[in-house]
């Protein structure tokens, strides 16, 4: 996204929207309490506030922007896009401009709700409205509203969350199947971050989130890497999330269609084949041996399935639809026993007895028509597609409204939704036996599960990690596309696939490197902007590495040439000499034929040290040639050796490596995981930085600040300048109508023009020192707001901030409840950043709040 | 957002198809451009790369009219047909990674690569919402050695609705029976049938039962999930309707789908079934993935001991496996065209509004940079596409633009097709359709 360059007039219209204004007398006695209807109409409402703070500017004659508003009507399919970005410039309070009166606080927010709830109203049936649910758009409550002291004629209510249907994310989704078909390793308190059971399925090494089936058994294979990949089986995930950015996962993003219920459905049935059979399912008897030797892989079988080879040894779950289509015949027992295994396995919960009843009917009928094996396949599948296997019910169905109209959620809703919120696998002993026995109803027993939780390692939590994925989005460098020569120029690789593969290494390198942070669990947040501490494989000594400058690449060039001709002096020096030694000997047997039988060995020793020293004057040419990186002086990173959650193998030897080494990063050039190559290039494109989403994720992420919606007129290119920098080409964002919204997101952004596109450190720039220079500009909080001189300056800056800090728990909030705060949340987030602060800064404490909250445990459930 | 042809998508990845009386081919709405143009379009993605030299006849380096030249021995079955062809060398994919196949990005138009997910839609699938309507959008079929298509009877790499969201294609003729013709079956595939519609309709029963009553803002989102079911449950019936009609155009199960002796039974009864698909009005794009889009496959009914990447190892040109394969290829084509050609659609034949888009999905090679992108197009649409011709491209023109062709000729107004303007300036000399291949 580069919103730069206006092509016609009409790119006014929301950058110099409702420049000047009339006064408006606002004596707004009146109680304002936010989330209700504001019950006031067109006329004498919405007009009279156009009419004082808009027309003036945006009159008749000659408007500002070109938009004209004295006309605007009421709230129309046609005018919607032009109402959306009135409330978009009143919320984020672009307009009235700073040097104009402005409109009282309450105003201002009925204006705005007004607006949203009459878009809502008129565009129910024309696509809706969902601008302000939107992740991207919390921030335009005002972030003073909700951590600083209310004016006068504001009444907060109690909060709460709508009741809802959560359809549960892909992540989530994999993860509950793969626990039906592999058993992963239990937590190793001795080799913590490797992969355990309740980890989140990590992506493959393309970076392809899938099941695989078997490969816990795999010993032997035919062919290498890409034949490996081919053979076994695996499949895609199917539930998707359409988002690149942000928080991904709200309750009222996503439902399943059709083409995923049929998907579920067909990988239902392999998924139960494999829990029945075993590789059995997918391979061959003779296949599944201990002694691979006794089956013989003749003839070129690469990429079948038949080129695999399975232990005998059983590593899958054995569950009651192994034990279903292991006995003779079909019992009414056993058939029940699988279906209420399989429902709770994919909804987390037990069946009610009618449920039982439904879905042992169609396994029955299905066996009925299409005996045992086939029957039950097909009829289990079904439960695969039971509404609480893809959606998580939060209804409180069961509870009494309190005088506020919320209900509490309450056993099985109340400890499903504690446990979503860290975890992706089933509830664990304890919980599932509070929840039985009636120990989920009140806060008490919240706290109570979630302090367990939290302190316990072996119950592994990726819903954390999420939301630092989310919230950073430094999980995406592998999947941003990268020119290759653009990328080569960067000092990285560029060959083959090794830099994706770099990228997703690097996010399995960050992964822990946040878990290790909240392991410590102090100062969480400021610890991961500031830290020195890296999590790197070995190819990271050239992404942690220094871009070299024009003349230390002619040098080192030089220097290898210098090295090299030093050596092959010596080694043509030693060849010169076995060759003399050799033809001095040759030249004796010629004179001395009888000397022949005598000096035979001499001989043959003098013709192999002349072999030798060739060879060793071929190798060395060889290997100065191949492995000098003359554009990057490398880092030299050392540490204790640890581990980070990767797949299992999923492409041949040598893929998805979990060793990694816990180093500093090289002084005076990191400072936290900003400055990481996995959030830069996450923040990069094909060809260069992506400077304004850098800024834009400051912007947003850490300051709390809003940016309105590009206008779609704005013609978003910046000049193909080759030979200029990033930061000269975008001086067309500083074009008067650009620089209102770009001015929140390009200096923030341009400090961290210190690294290149592949994330190297580097002081020149197109053979220049690289200007690294930029500002922080109206942040909210006038102490960290001025100049700075590169991006460690700062982050430095941003990390000691207190705004900072609160804009962080929006988010968590924002996280953790699915929805966008409200001004009635005020003291949820409060409270919950006071315990953050109390704590040390601690990320436990402020889950514990949260989840305690009203607005996580209570629900108002609307029209029924 | 769910519509319907996202939900009619559906079932072309899984079960329970069926064809309204509406959807039959001769009523088909009519083309999408006024000039013509096509209302169907069959990709056929041979995997391996297609080198240029077992398509352009001998000696041809510039455009030339195919009336007076003989075509190569791997593509001779075209030779009848070659009126109707279109040879376009010089297109490039370098920005596809095909180098082992450039997967999703071979229709995509973007970077892809083994395990690497769909980035965008590929073009087929916009296609299939582009064109006329019929019942299901898109379907894929895919052919591999007897193992993989048994074992793994769906797999998606080639085609996808979006970001993240890849299409499978079937590989076992007897599940794509199933799925298609269903409600005309007898035997273990009636059986199968009605016992999958028995348990899909009380799914749909359960689904609507726990929709009762849910809070406002919910109850859209999940009836969209029931009606999901509703649709593709109400669809299957409705195929009772139009047996008749169907039944004109399945093909007859034999023993190649239940005992094939070679994987190329199950490769030809793929083809009956997608043609099927084709003129009996159920779909508007196939695509069909020799190989399945990845450096693997199998041919040993053309005689051919060898499979997977040693294939890709070989050198093309003159090599008698290749030869076989694409003379496999070509007769495939051959049937394609004859079946469209018997089929009456207005005072012409189906295939007259058809178009066939031969390539590879690895460009034109096992190991390459994409540099050379070659592809064969069958079917003038109208008059709206070139034929009997053979075109020379100077490489600067991506993949992309052809498909930008193909939507724009479909009635879609764009200039790119899943590249933006600024991988454009890199990679895309021109702007908008390919001028060369229009008439």
């Amino acid at each position: 996204m580069v919103w730069v360059t206006p092509g016609v007039n009409t790119v006014r219209i929301v950058s110099a929207l409702l420049i000047s204004l009339c006064l408006l007398s606002v004596a707004s006695a009146e109680t304002y309490t936010p989330g209700q209807k504001v019950s006031k109409s067109f006329g004498k409402f919405a007009q009279q506030f156009l009419a004082s703070h808009c027309v003036d500017c945006h009159g008749t004659e000659e408007p500002e922007g070109n938009l004209s508003l004295d006309k605007l009507g009421r709230v129309d399919e046609v005018n919607a896009a032009i109402w959306t970005a009135v409330w978009a410039q009143v919320t984020l309070k672009e307009m009235p401009p700073q040097d104009a009166d402005q409109p009282k606080v309450i105003e201002r927010l009925q204006f705005a709700d007004w607006i949203v709830g009459e878009l809502t109203r008129v565009m129910r049936d024309k696509g809706g409205f969902q601008a302000h649910l939107d992740p991207n758009k919390g921030n335009f409550v005002d972030h003073d509203l909700l951590f600083g002291p209310l004016p006068d004629g504001i009444k907060l209510e109690p909060t709460s969350s709508p009741g809802r249907l959560w359809r549960v994310t892909p992540q989530e989704h994999v993860t509950r199947l793969n626990e039906l078909i592999n058993r992963e390793p239990d937590y190793d308190p001795e080799k913590p971050g490797l992969r355990t059971r309740g980890d989140v399925v990590p992506t493959n090494h393309g970076g392809e989130l899938k099941i695989y089936f078997g490969t816990d058994r795999i010993i032997k294979w035919q062919g290498g890497t890409v034949a490996y990949a081919t053979s076994v089986k695996s499949m895609p995930a199917i539930l998707s999330s359409a988002r690149k950015h942000g928080l991904e996962n709200y309750p009222d993003f996503y439902t399943v269609n059709s083409a995923e219920a049929t998907q579920i459905m067909s990988l239902a049935g392999d998924i139960l084949r494999y829990m029945a059979y075993g590789p059995l399912s997918i391979a061959n008897p003779e296949q599944i041996t201990d002694d691979p030797n006794t089956y013989k892989i003749e003839g070129d079988l690469r990429g079948l399935p038949t080129a695999l080879v399975y232990s005998k040894k059983i590593k899958r779950p054995l569950t009651p639809v192994y034990d279903l289509m292991k006995e003779e015949g079909v019992s009414e027992e056993s058939l029940r026993a699988a279906v209420d295994y399989l429902f709770e396995a994919l909804t987390f919960r037990r069946p009610s007895e009618k449920e039982s009843d439904n879905y042992l009917e169609i396994v029955q009928q299905s066996v009925d028509k299409l005996g045992k094996e086939d029957g039950a396949v097909l009829g289990l599948s079904s439960i695969f597609l039971d509404r609480d296997a893809l959606f998580r019910p939060e209804l409180t169905d069961n509870g009494k409204p309190d005088q506020h109209g919320r209900v509490m959620l309450q056993d099985w809703e109340l400890g499903l939704a504690v446990n979503h919120a860290l975890r992706y696998i089933q509830p664990d002993d304890e919980l599932r036996t509070s929840i039985v026995e009636g120990r989920m109803r009140t806060k008490v027993d919240v706290k109570r599960e979630v302090e367990r939780m939290l302190a316990d390692a072996s119950v592994r939590k990726p819903r954390i990690l999420r939301f630092f994925r989310d919230y950073f989005d430094y999980d995406l460098g592998g999947y941003i596309c990268k020119d290759s020569r653009a990328l080569g120029e960067t000092g990285a690789s560029n060959r083959g696939t090794s830099h994706y593969r770099a990228m997703f290494d690097a996010t399995a390198s960050t992964d822990r490197l946040v878990e290790l942070i909240l392991e410590e669990d102090k100062d969480v947040l400021k610890q991961l902007l500031t830290t020195d501490k890296v999590v790197v494989t070995r190819s990271d000594n050239v992404y942690f590495g220094r871009k070299r400058t024009k003349e230390e690449v002619a040098e080192s060039v030089a220097a290898v040439k210098r090295a090299e001709a030093e050596a092959s002096k010596a080694e043509a020096a030693e060849l010169e000499a076995a060759e003399k030694a050799l033809a001095d000997l040759e030249e004796l047997l010629k004179a001395n034929p009888d000397e022949a039988r005598r000096k035979k060995k001499e001989l043959t020793d003098a013709k192999r040290a002349v072999t030798a020293a060739q060879k060793k004057l071929a190798a060395a040419k060889k290997k100065k040639r191949s492995n000098v990186n003359h554009n990057v002086s490398v880092a030299s990173l050392n540490g204790p050796k640890i581990f980070a959650r990767v797949s299992r193998r999923s492409f041949g030897n040598g893929s998805m490596k979990p060793d990694r080494i816990l180093a500093k990063a090289p002084e005076d050039q990191r400072l936290g995981i900003l400055t990481h190559p996995s959030w830069l290039v996450s923040h990069s494109d094909a060809m260069d930085n992506h400077a304004i989403l850098r800024g834009r994720w400051i912007r947003e992420r850490l300051l709390g600040g809003g940016i309105p919606d590009v206008p779609i007129t704005v013609d978003a290119m910046l000049p193909d300048e080759p030979k200029n920098t990033l930061r000269e080409r975008m001086r067309v964002t500083r074009e008067t109508y650009c620089w209102t919204c770009h001015q929140k997101m390009d200096p923030l952004g341009l400090p961290f023009e210190m690294f290149n596109h592949a994330g190297l450190y580097r002081e020149t720039e197109l053979d220049k020192p690289v200007d690294t220079t930029g500002e922080i500009i109206d942040s909210g909080d006038s102490t960290i707001d001025g100049e700075v001189s590169n991006a460690l300056e700062l982050i430095d800056r941003l990390a000691h901030s207190t705004r900072v800090e609160q804009v962080f728990v929006r988010h968590a909030f924002r996280f953790w409840m699915g929805r966008n705060e409200t001004i009635n949340d005020a003291p949820v987030l409060q409270a919950a950043h006071k315990a953050y602060r109390d704590n040390g800064g601690s990320m436990k404490a402020l889950l514990t709040s949260l989840l305690t909250s009203d607005a996580f445990i209570y629900r108002r459930v609307e029209h029924r | 957002m769910i519509n319907r042809r996202n939900m009619l998508q559906g079932m072309a990845a899984g079960v329970g198809a069926a064809v309204g009386a509406s959807m039959l081919p001769n009523q088909a709405s009519a083309a999408s451009s006024a000039r013509g143009g096509p209302k169907r379009i069959i990709f056929f993605m041979q995997n391996q790369g297609f080198d240029p030299a077992t398509c352009i006849p001998k000696g041809m380096t510039s455009n030339s009219s195919l009336a007076k030249a003989k075509l190569p021995e791997p593509i001779e079955a075209l030779e009848p047909y070659k009126e109707r062809l279109h040879i376009i060398n010089g297109l490039h994919g370098v920005h596809t990674s095909p180098s082992h196949s450039a997967f999703f990005g071979a229709l995509g138009g973007y970077r892809g690569s083994d395990g690497v997910p769909p980035s965008a839609s590929t073009i087929d699938y916009e296609l299939s919402k582009a064109l006329p309507q019929t019942l299901l959008p898109h379907l894929c079929i895919g052919m591999d050695s007897i193992e993989n298509m048994t074992t793994k009877p769906t797999i998606a790499n080639l085609s996808a609705s979006g970001a993240g969201q890849p299409i499978f294609m079937h590989s076992n003729p007897n599940h794509l029976y199933q799925m298609l013709y269903g409600g005309i079956s007898s035997g273990d595939i009636r059986l199968q049938h009605e016992a999958r519609s028995n348990v899909m309709n009380q799914i749909e029963k359960l689904a609507a039962a726990k929709g009762y009553a849910l809070p406002s803002t919910d109850q859209q989102r999940y009836d969209q999930f029931v009606q999901g079911f509703k649709d593709t449950n109400g669809l299957r019936e409705r195929l009772d309707t139009v047996s008749g009609h169907l039944r004109k155009f399945a093909p007859e199960v034999d023993e190649r789908y239940t005992k094939p002796e070679f994987e190329t039974d199950w490769h030809d009864v793929l083809l009956d079934l997608g043609v099927s698909a084709i003129t009996s009005g159920i779909t508007n794009t196939l695509t069909i993935g020799s190989g399945r889009g990845e450096i693997f496959g199998a041919w040993k009914g053309l005689g051919i001991e060898q499979q997977g990447h040693n294939l890709g190892h070989m050198k093309q040109p003159d090599n008698p496996i290749w030869i076989k394969i694409r003379q496999y290829n070509s007769r495939m084509l051959v049937r394609i065209m004859e079946t469209l050609d018997s089929v009456p659609e207005g005072s012409g034949s189906m295939m007259d509004n058809t178009l066939i888009v031969y390539t590879s999905n690895n460009a034109n090679a096992q190991h390459t940079n994409g540099a050379n992108w070659p592809v064969m197009l069958l079917g003038n649409c109208g008059g709206i596409f070139k034929t009997g011709c053979f075109t020379q491209l100077d490489g600067k023109r991506p993949i992309n633009a052809l498909y930008t062709t193909l939507l724009q000729t479909a009635g879609q107004n764009i200039d790119r097709f899943n590249m933006n303007d600024k991988l454009a300036k890199k990679f895309d000399a021109g702007n908008g359709p390919l001028a060369e291949v229009l008439a």
